[in-house]
């Protein structure tokens, strides 16, 4: 007999441990950076209440944690629609310390520069509240010379070989005293398309310069507007830009019609701020006959913005989710597509075909994903058979980050989609030339959320297709350069002045937080300030599997 | 007796849908291309007829062969699809041979109340939206049941109809709609594939589907009123209609009044 026993009283009432399950599931591990102090870190992202979540600790300043896409499921179906990358000519840097310390670019990025940017200057004729490229009227800045932008453009041809479209910024182009030159450098070489980003200030006043822009545009040679306009709002204006600029816009718009200039309308939008104006650009944007397109572009937290919380930030899937509301007779979020060249939580597009003027009867909106199954192309993973090539390949073009309405290759290749349309071969139909000629019409809306240093993730960047290119010949992936400290070492370069690394505005942020003098924040402690230089870009903490929590 | 809103005959059902996709407008309307639930859902029939490598499948009503060349590619199934059009034959044979499938996808002429082909010669058959077509159904359906060796399996997907409950702005659209029209309630087709002699092993609704499609179609309804408008008006297009009769379809997906679903059967060992 087995003897049992006895139990005493405190044993009976001690509760039994109970094993309790985490708030969220986990679904990736990769690396990122600390905000404050660059340096690399591992990082989880991590699935909460719908939504996802990217969260690091570095072992000087702690946790941080920021929402990158808004709604979870979206997230998770994004990942069939990633194309497998292409390898450019040219890589201009080694492998040495691993992403994002070696850009760029290095023979480890998955894929080649769909569109190239050149930063004529730094210095502005606006000094925004928010710029990620913290210009201004400033002193101390830097603008590039004409043998400089060639170089650029050389190394993006080398890279290259025909490249689609460069992309001229700053500070302001503008007001670059040779941006024609550099506009006839591009054209002289194999660049199919030239884009100006600008505030449109010059584009009001001067009127003769329009016209030189209008009389470069020409069929392969393309040159469009990428157009600042955050919104109709007088506090929009103010608060994006520090003066209202709403009669400007609308003279640039109307000039840049004149000129014949096809204009990308381009809001930043920020939470509690303009984000009920998203509908109403999209309608503005369709009723003018120079804008074909319009990109929404949740506010960069990298360089100079207001204070912001990284928990609640804007990302791609809240954009779609605003416009299907704000729109409900246009749009619904199914509407929207990832884009397969970069990485597909990266930026969303769709095109619409429209007839007519909004609010005029007889207007009419479609999205070609309506009339064209683009998931059974774009989606790379579930198709092992794509129902035709040749549609994908056209689909592919569309879909990509050097895909800008005014171009000769995106006008073909909606030309072709609208032609792909419908069964002409089997009824013998002309609607298709009915509507190819719409697709001259064509419309086109991109979600882009660019990365900070809160919400950098690498496995983004090393798929990134979007590229700085920097005056000592580096292409180095636009979230990298504004996010990782490589902004802060190229104005050192060029200007001679140091610049301490920028630090988000983030409200946990703001006990340690200081004034650049160019109106970023930077860390008061000291940290990512370089006087005497001895710049490291973002060097390697990372210990896998240990400190995030 | 139960009245049939539309239309009255098998024969002038078979007349309407070759006057539907007859006109050009139409054809660009109801389109070719997809069927409701696209190729995801011509994977889950694959996976709930549980296809392996090699065996042979017939693909009825195969229009320009995407099922069946999607079969072959994925499943490595050795696949024939019949249609009864030349043209859809010509060019789903064209499609085989640049997808270079042609060694196990093959396209022939033929009508699903007479398959060409003998009794007992498939492990499988499938057939997407295209039964609702067929005029004489219980013809049709013993013909599949026909070709399927004992122990095969029929897998279908199409649209449902419960017909005493169709609103009457669908009922009044003439051709666009005669093809639904003889769509029938899933438990009719449970019945017609069992008084085959078939034995039917799964139902499932796929409504969502068709509400797909008509935004499908609504998007090209748009698209023709801003091209073509004036031709498609000659052609009997009433745009002033379009949108009460989708909301009216609509509302009949809603109400499950119409939907898709997908059907699985046996033949009897």
């Amino acid at each position: 007999m087995i003897a049992v026993e006895p139990t005493s009283d405190a044993a009976l009432a001690r509760p039994v441990p109970v094993k309790r399950d985490r708030a969220e599931v986990f679904v990736e591990y990769t690396k990122s950076i600390c905000p404050v102090c660059k340096i690399v870190v591992d990082a989880q992202v991590n699935i909460r209440d719908d939504k996802v979540y990217l969260r690091k600790r570095c072992p000087e300043h702690g946790q941080f944690e920021a929402l990158v896409y808004g709604d979870a499921q979206m997230y998770l179906d994004s990942a069939r629609f990633n194309k497998p990358g292409t390898i450019p000519l040219t890589f201009q840097t080694e492998v040495r310390d691993g992403c994002p310390s070696d850009c760029g670019l290095c023979p480890e990025h998955k894929q080649h520069a769909c569109l190239g940017i050149i930063e004529v200057n730094t210095g502005c004729n606006l000094d925004c509240p928010i710029c990620f490229a913290d210009s201004g009227h400033q002193p101390d800045g830097y603008a590039i010379r004409l043998e400089q932008c060639e170089r650029m453009l050389d190394v993006f041809v080398e890279s290259e070989g025909e490249a689609e479209v460069v992309m001229f910024s700053g500070g302001e182009p503008t007001i670059h005293k040779q941006i024609l030159e550099f506009i006839d450098a591009a054209q002289a070489r194999p660049i199919k398309a030239v884009n100006l980003n600008t505030n449109g200030i010059r584009l009001a006043s001067d009127e003769r310069f329009v016209a030189e822009l209008g009389r470069r545009n020409r069929p392969g040679r393309a040159v469009n507007i990428y157009l600042q306009f955050d919104g109709f709002d007088e506090r929009t204006h103010r608060e994006i830009r520090g003066r209202d600029l709403r009669a400007i816009k609308q003279k640039a718009l109307d000039n840049c019609a004149e000129a014949g200039l096809t204009v990308t309308l381009v809001a930043a939008v920020e939470r509690g701020l303009n984000e009920h104006e998203l509908g109403a650009i999209i309608e503005h944007g369709l009723a003018h006959p120079a804008v074909r397109s319009v990109s929404f572009q949740p506010v960069t937290h990298s360089g100079r913005h207001a204070e912001f919380d990284p928990l609640t930030r804007l990302t791609n899937s809240d954009i779609i989710h605003l416009i299907a509301a704000q729109l409900p007779h246009w749009f619904r979020a199914s509407d929207f597509f990832p884009v397969p060249c970069c990485f597909p939580t990266c930026r969303s597009i769709t095109y619409l075909l429209s007839d007519g003027t909004p609010g005029t009867p007889g207007f009419g909106v479609v999205p070609i994903p309506r009339l064209l199954n683009v998931a059974d192309y774009l989606d790379y993973v579930s198709n092992r058979v794509v129902p035709d090539h040749a549609i994908r390949e056209v689909l592919e073009k569309l879909w990509s980050a050097s895909a800008f309405m005014g171009t000769d290759t995106t006008s073909e290749k909606l030309a072709a989609a609208a032609a792909a349309l419908d069964c002409a071969d089997a009824c013998g139909v002309n609607l298709p030339e009915a509507i190819a000629n719409l697709a001259e019409r064509a419309f086109m809306i991109v979600i882009q959320d660019f990365q900070d240093p809160y919400t950098l993730n690498v496995k983004q960047l090393m798929k990134c297709c979007v590229e700085e290119i920097t005056p000592d010949g580096r292409l180095i992936p636009f979230c990298a350069y504004n996010s990782v400290g490589y902004r802060e070492q190229v104005r050192e370069q060029m200007s001679g002045v140091p610049v301490a690394d920028v630090v988000p505005n983030a409200r946990p942020l703001q006990p340690i937080l200081t004034e650049s003098p160019y109106g970023s924040k930077i860390a008061g402690s000291g940290v990512g300030h370089r006087p005497d230089g001895g710049r490291r870009i973002a060097p390697d903490h990372t210990n896998v599997g240990r400190g995030i929590r | 007796m139960r009245a049939r809103p539309w239309p009255p005959s098998a024969a002038k059902a078979k007349a309407c849908c070759a006057a539907t996709y007859g006109s050009e407008v139409m054809a660009v309307l109801l389109g070719d291309s997809y069927h409701p639930g696209g190729l995801a859902l011509t994977r889950r029939l694959a996976d709930r007829l549980d296809l392996r490598a090699g065996e042979r499948v017939l693909d009825v009503a195969s229009g320009r062969g995407r099922t069946a060349l999607t079969l072959a590619a994925e499943y490595a199934v050795d696949i024939t699809g019949m249609d009864l059009s030349d043209a859809n034959v010509a060019l789903a044979t064209d499609a085989a041979q640049s997808a270079g499938l042609a060694d196990r996808v093959r396209f022939e002429v033929g009508d699903a109340e007479r398959l060409p082909v003998d009794a007992g010669s498939f492990d499988a058959v499938v057939c997407e939206c295209a039964f609702c077509t067929f005029p004489d159904k219980p013809t049709a359906a013993a013909e599949l049941a026909r070709v399927l060796r004992p122990g095969g399996r029929l897998g279908i997907t199409d649209v449902t109809v419960n017909p005493d409950r169709l609103p009457p702005e669908l009922t009044g659209l003439g051709a666009w709609i005669a093809c639904i029209a003889d769509a029938r309630p899933v438990d009719e087709y449970v019945a017609l594939l069992t008084d085959a002699g078939l034995q039917v092993t799964r139902t499932e609704r796929h409504d969502t589907t068709i509400a797909a499609m008509i935004d499908q179609i609504e998007a090209r309804l748009a698209v023709v009123r801003m091209t073509a408008r004036a031709r498609a008006e000659a052609l009997g297009v009433d745009f002033a209609r379009g949108p009460v009769v989708l909301a009216a379809a609509r509302a009949a997906v809603a109400d499950r009044v119409l939907g898709y679903a997908l059907l699985t059967a046996v033949k009897p060992r």
